[in-house]
């Protein structure tokens, strides 16, 4: 849209400039340009008439198609048009058109196509928007798409951390498909060489820094451990705050162990000089780099999602093949301090949420209980999330033969599936305005971190709190 | 006759008309109703009176995100639009040297604005990388430690930026140039002046020789004659370019983001105003303090162009009738 | 401005100025043909080790380019259409009709190039929803029949320029406002319709925000929002990227050195001292 501008501001300019000289040519100019425009419409319209678009699979006529808008792209793709596929071979009655979005706009997009009055029959999603659209009205709960008693053994069947992801006012609006939980990695070869423990304990996690990127290096090319600060949603929840109560509606994220964890995320910078920690975040975020800082050699201890078990799996076997020494490589819970909670942190994931305008939700439960596993379809889920390196949302699941096998073959991704089960996985907070709330919380310890002038913990949040309480009002009001 | 040539006339202009009622009329009208409501699309709008513009009161005083917002869209505006002047003005003073292959070297300058805005995104995302771009190899080449360009919160007309800088380079830890994602934004609009520098080297090329030969005669040398003959001469289309540049910086909306990948970021660097009115309206489903902003934003340009049209008389030289 | 002899400083300066403009281009293209190992490897070396190709086959193997293409080309020659015909229309009325409220409503025109588009997005959206024209093309070609401010006057400038005794004429002969229309005023304003052609279609072929807004359906996606796509798939993979973003510019350049006359000459409309 605004491109326009800018070509038209030249146009304009030009106008003025023939206002200003009454000078022009006109055979040379009429006979040249008359020539272009022929040979530019001649060559649209043989373009327009030639070409017949071979348009990405159509539901055959006999079933009933279901527009399924999701955000994977490049490998997972794959895997995704893989479950797809398998599910439509699997029955007669519907037919699964994935239509990916990739990106960070699917939220918008979504939204965009309700207003728009065309949207999917079946969308995932990661972002925190469930409760935003639930509240108004844009989903359809569960037990509508299905009936109560359905949505009740659904409820029943997840792991706790996949219901509260879904859940909004009481209802699952969203089925979890997908967990992603994050934990520690640590380079244990590296470790091993400076004689140092694995962050399973809160004082081994701070150790570290001191024996592999002490203060008073120089330049550091390689730190112990950095903290990020989106991730204070996690280590609020270790110290033992919460962000939000969900049985009152209030945010707490102003309270004692969330400053708590700030002051602990803090002190890095403290100790090295924010310029000096902000400049070596820069430097993970590469557009190439898309293996982790990690196998980079970046730091010794890393805190990621499941999806890297994969990388390093990857690595370890390209450094056999090449016949270089092979990095071994651990997995730790996040470590906590005295008072904190054990296995806890900051839990997402991917989850389906059904349209209002929906036109074929029979067919979008159906696909939906094919890929999380639901009502019979444990053994399939097992081999998606294999395939995907996803963790189930379902201990019924985990316990199917072929995904223990997978298991036994992936230790290290077993470390995540394990703190899968643990309550203390605390989703962002499942409500109207989250979105704002997330991006407060993260903007607030991010200038914590990386600005040395930046006010105490306690008053950061406190502001940052008092906005989100406002915001949060606004939003929940008929 | 006239009735007919009336309604003739006005038949000619009915495109333009309807245009005018359904694209500008009714949304200006409607955006500020919205203003004063909470609305999101998919439910009526709710009156709130003037809580949506209290709101934005309340962030610009306390250093909210429309602040940030704000501030962003100063720096940038404010870096981008003299640069482009000066360097789309020098570059016409080059092209208009009498050497040989000029048409070649206007083709190559000019040629970058039209390259379209996905790519040029792409591209600059590319060669500004802090570790693999060629732009940091070359600086590198020369000595200088590298910027950190798109993936940077830094700016470079932050005097604390630099501070930092110099002090981790005097205690000889490692440090990169306070050359920030805003700055890289700010490159990367300089890159296509093509657009700017042929309307300035037409204009040059319409001023008359007389005036040149006057000042030559009376003993000007080539610096005297551009303050005071190719400069005064310019100044209409500069002062042109200078309201429609910022016009256009103000709004920029789909270079940013692409860089930023719709987030706005690294740490909020990059939120323009433009790019947080979107985020505001179709992610966090506010489209009435959207409206407000956007309104709030319509007057600060239109008070910006009236301030630059009262200072226009003091240094713009119109050589008779402009219209 | 005077000097007929090379001046070495001045080819100098010309050519390091081409250099740095230029480079970019240079390596994007250069960088596209480049094998993926060779991409973040140290040292850097310019040229590619082997040239491949294949990148770009791998490109339109991965996205079906051609539908991209083929709804860019269709959106662009709606929107050249839709504005040619509008602006040229009302650009008529403004030059050399007279009716009431002409100038004042001018004025108008001029000022609405003022006004950001972000306070006209969202009642643009609704309004568009009930035409029905989510989700189409139609709902990016259809606003381009109603005119746009600054080239209308452009083309009214032009029509000005040209002398009213032709019109005067063909008046005479029986023309009606319409006749004069189509047999004076559109064959002389050909440079100038050139331009305004020209410049809507790049504008078309680089919309972004538009599709942003108002498509969901993937086969309906022109060439600029396809590539954004298409850097979010795959976006560590530096050298398809670049090969995508060459093939979306290659087009544009092509029609470029093809109709650089009328580019360069179409900004300076009045004609350049020569």
């Amino acid at each position: 849209m605004n491109t326009h501008t800018k070509y038209k501001h030249e146009a304009l300019a030009s106008g003025l400039v023939s206002a200003a000289s009454t000078r022009w040519r006109f055979v040379l100019g009429l006979v040249t340009n008359r020539f272009c425009f022929v040979v530019l419409f001649i060559v649209t319209a043989l373009l327009i008439a030639q070409y017949d678009p071979d348009s990405t699979a159509v539901a055959p006529p006999d079933r009933q198609e279901v527009v399924f808008w999701h955000f994977w792209g490049g490998r997972d793709r794959v895997v995704v048009e893989d479950v797809v596929r398998r599910f439509n071979d699997s029955q007669q009655e519907h037919f699964v058109r994935a239509i990916a979005m990739p990106g960070n706009n699917l939220d918008l997009k979504f939204f965009l196509s309700v207003a728009g009055g065309d949207p999917p029959d079946l969308l995932n999603q990661d972002d925190p928007v469930l409760a935003d659209w639930a509240h108004r009205g844009l989903l359809m709960p569960l037990d509508e798409v299905a009936d109560k008693a359905t949505a009740e053994q659904i409820e029943s069947w997840l792991f706790p951390p996949a219901r509260r992801l879904g859940t909004y006012d009481g209802r699952l609006y969203g089925l979890c498909n997908g967990l992603d939980i994050r934990a520690l990695y640590y380079d244990q070869t590296l470790l091993e060489e400076h004689e140092l423990e694995p962050p399973e304990t809160w004082e081994a996690l701070n150790r570290i820094n001191r024996v592999v990127s002490p203060p008073e290096q120089e330049t550091i090319k390689q730190f112990g451990f950095l903290p990020d600060p989106r991730r204070l949603w996690a280590w609020g929840i270790v110290f033992g705050g919460q962000f939000y109560d969900e049985t009152t509606g209030t945010v707490t994220a102003d309270e004692v162990p969330v400053v708590g964890a700030m002051d602990w995320m803090r002190s890095f910078s403290k100790t090295y000089g924010a310029d000096r920690v902000a400049a070596f975040r820069s430097g993970d975020q590469s557009l190439t780099g898309s293996a982790s800082p990690l196998l980079q050699g970046r730091y010794a201890v890393v805190m990621d999602g499941q999806w890297r078990v994969r990388e390093i799996v990857a690595a370890q076997d390209k450094a056999r093949s090449s016949g270089n020494p092979v990095r071994q490589y651990g997995v730790a819970p996040l470590p906590s301090p005295p008072g904190g909670r054990e296995n806890a942190g900051w839990v997402n994931g991917n989850f389906f949420v059904v349209p209002k305008g929906s036109r074929n939700p029979a067919g979008a439960l159906a696909f939906m209980k094919f890929w999380s596993g639901f009502d019979g379809h444990e053994a399939e889920a097992a081999v998606t999330c294999a395939a995907g390196g996803w963790i189930p949302v379902s201990p019924h699941v985990v316990k199917q033969p072929s995904f223990e096998r997978y298991l036994r073959g992936n230790p290290l991704f077993a470390k995540f599936v394990e703190l899968a089960g643990s309550p203390n996985q605390v989703p962002w907070p499942v409500t109207p305005g989250a979105t704002y709330f997330q991006r407060e919380i993260t903007r607030t310890c991010e200038d914590a971190m990386y600005r040395d002038d930046a006010p105490p913990s306690e008053v950061m949040l406190r502001e940052a709190a008092t906005r989100i309480r406002a915001r949060l009002k606004e939003r929940v009001a008929p | 006759m006239p009735r007919r040539k009336t309604v003739t006339a006005l038949l000619f202009v009915s495109p333009w008309l309807v245009g005018l009622a359904t694209l500008v009329l009714y949304p200006f009208a409607a955006s500020l109703y919205w203003s004063f409501c909470r609305y999101d699309m998919v439910s009526d709008p709710q009156w709130i009176g003037t809580a949506n513009y209290e709101r934005l009161g309340d962030e610009l005083l306390h250093g909210g995100q429309f602040a940030q917002a704000l501030r962003n869209t100063c720096y940038y505006a404010g870096l981008s639009v003299p640069l482009s002047i000066v360097l789309g003005i020098s570059l016409a003073l080059m092209l208009s040297w009498k050497v040989r292959g000029q048409a070649i070297f206007r083709t190559l300058f000019f040629l970058p604005s039209v390259v379209p805005v996905v790519a040029t995104a792409v591209l600059w995302t590319w060669l500004l990388d802090p570790t693999d771009g060629m732009v940091n190899h070359l600086l590198s080449a020369v000595g200088l430690p590298g910027g950190g360009w798109f993936n940077s919160h830094r700016e470079v007309l932050s005097a604390t930026d630099w501070s930092a800088t110099i002090s981790s380079l005097q205690s000889g830890r490692h440090a990169l140039l306070p050359l920030g994602s805003k700055d890289a934004l700010v490159l990367m609009s300089l890159w296509g002046v093509g657009n700017f520098m042929v309307i300035y080297l037409a204009s040059i090329g319409d001023i008359p020789s007389q005036l040149y030969e006057a000042a030559e005669l009376d003993g000007a040398g080539p610096l005297r004659r551009l303050r005071h003959v190719t400069l005064p001469m310019l100044s209409p289309v500069i002062f042109f370019n200078l309201v429609m540049g910022l016009i256009q910086a103000v709004q920029a909306f789909t270079q940013i983001y692409l860089v930023s990948d719709g987030q706005g970021g690294p740490a909020g660097s990059t939120m323009v105003l433009s790019l947080h009115l979107f985020l505001t309206a179709f992610k966090e489903l506010d489209m009435g303090y959207a409206s407000a902003m956007a309104w709030v934003l319509f007057v600060f340009v239109l008070l910006v162009t009236v301030a630059l049209f009262r200072t226009s008389r003091h240094w713009v030289h119109y050589q008779g009738a402009a219209r | 401005m005077r000097r007929n002899r090379p001046n070495v400083l001045q080819y100098t300066a010309l050519v390091m100025m081409a250099v740095l403009f230029a480079a970019p281009l240079v390596w994007m293209v250069l960088t596209s043909l480049k094998p993926e190992t060779q991409i973040t490897a140290a040292p850097h070396r310019v040229l590619p080790d082997e040239w491949r190709w294949d990148n770009y086959g791998e490109v339109f193997d991965s996205t079906p380019y051609v539908r991209y293409f083929r709804n860019s080309v269709l959106l662009c020659a709606g929107s050249v259409l839709g504005t040619l015909l509008s602006c040229s229309l009302v650009a008529y009325a403004f030059a050399r009709l007279r009716w009431p409220g002409r100038d004042f409503l001018f004025g108008v025109m001029i000022a609405t190039m003022l006004l950001p588009w972000q306070v006209t997005m969202i009642p643009r959206f609704l309004l568009l929803r009930e035409l029905g024209l989510y989700n189409s093309l139609g709902a990016l070609i259809l606003p381009t029949f109603l005119g746009d401010a600054v080239f209308i006057f452009l083309l009214r400038q032009f029509y000005r320029s040209i002398p009213e005794q032709l019109a005067e004429a063909a008046r005479l002969d029986g023309c009606g406002e319409w006749g004069v229309w189509r047999r004076i005023m559109l064959p002389l304003s050909a440079p100038a319709l050139a331009t305004v052609a020209l410049f809507q279609f790049i504008a078309a072929w680089n919309d972004f925000g538009g599709p942003l807004l108002y498509l969901s359906d993937p086969e309906k996606f022109p060439l600029a929002y396809a590539l954004e796509q298409y850097v979010s798939s795959y976006s560590s993979q530096i050298h398809l990227l670049l090969a995508a973003s060459v093939m979306f510019t290659v087009p544009i350049v092509v029609l470029f050195f093809f109709t650089q006359k009328t580019f360069l000459r179409g900004i300076a409309l009045g004609g350049v001292k020569g």
